[in-house]
């Protein structure tokens, strides 16, 4: 397994279980609860970025020439075409967001689509990334 | 929609057992690719071909063939 569909396992695996933490905590809370979606964002967001980091670190000293190569041309194709998943699926939630938003729904409601949407796209893109180094290409 | 294939892994084994490791920094992209290439998963771009040709010192078409039957 190379270390660029580790570092898109890594993506999965980190984007899924702390943001599925945060969304579980969002419902559990109920709509009017702003302050607490904000102090829960932050302390998602760097709880990500930390567990990110470490992990990543991780990887990199135990395939150190492998985490120094520079991304290859392969590497590069996968990029590129899972991105192209991951905008189309952001460009319809986008859609459908804003069509459902036309009906007045609560702030925090409007806010968390967005971000679930924003989420849910990168957690595409790294899984389409991880289906193509599966396949080889 | 046609195949390509080709005598990587052969050639590899000609030139003193060459590791795809070896291959692969010669050619600098990574392990995994020369792999996905020598499957024929992954076609590589007409200047990584002409790399790995240039490493073996032979022609493109003694390295690559492409077959449109399959």
């Amino acid at each position: 397994m190379s270390f660029r569909e580790k570092s898109a396992w890594i993506s999965v695996l980190s984007m899924t279980g702390i943001y599925g933490f945060y969304f579980w905590s969002v419902i559990h809370a109920g709509p009017h609860a702003g302050g607490f979606h904000l102090g829960s964002l932050l302390v998602t967001i760097i709880a990500l970025v930390i567990l990110q980091v470490v992990l990543t670190i991780a990887v990199a000293i135990f395939t150190p020439k492998e985490a120094q190569a520079p991304r290859d041309e392969r590497d590069k194709l996968i990029e590129l075409r899972a991105m192209r998943v991951a905008y189309a699926g952001l460009a319809t939630s986008v859609a459908l967001a804003c069509f459902f938003g036309a009906f007045n729904p609560p702030i925090i409601f409007n806010t968390n689509s967005l971000l679930f949407i924003l989420v849910t796209a990168e957690i595409l893109r790294s899984a389409c990334q991880i289906i193509q180094y599966r396949r080889g290409a | 929609m046609g195949v390509i294939r080709n005598e990587i892994r052969r050639l590899r084994f000609e030139h003193g057992e060459m590791t795809q490791q070896e291959l692969a920094e010669k050619i600098k992209v990574t392990r995994q690719t020369v792999n996905a290439i020598e499957l024929g998963k992954y076609s590589p771009s007409l200047e990584a071909a002409f790399r790995i040709s240039a490493v073996f010192g032979k022609p493109l078409e003694s390295v690559f063939h492409y077959s449109q039957d399959e």
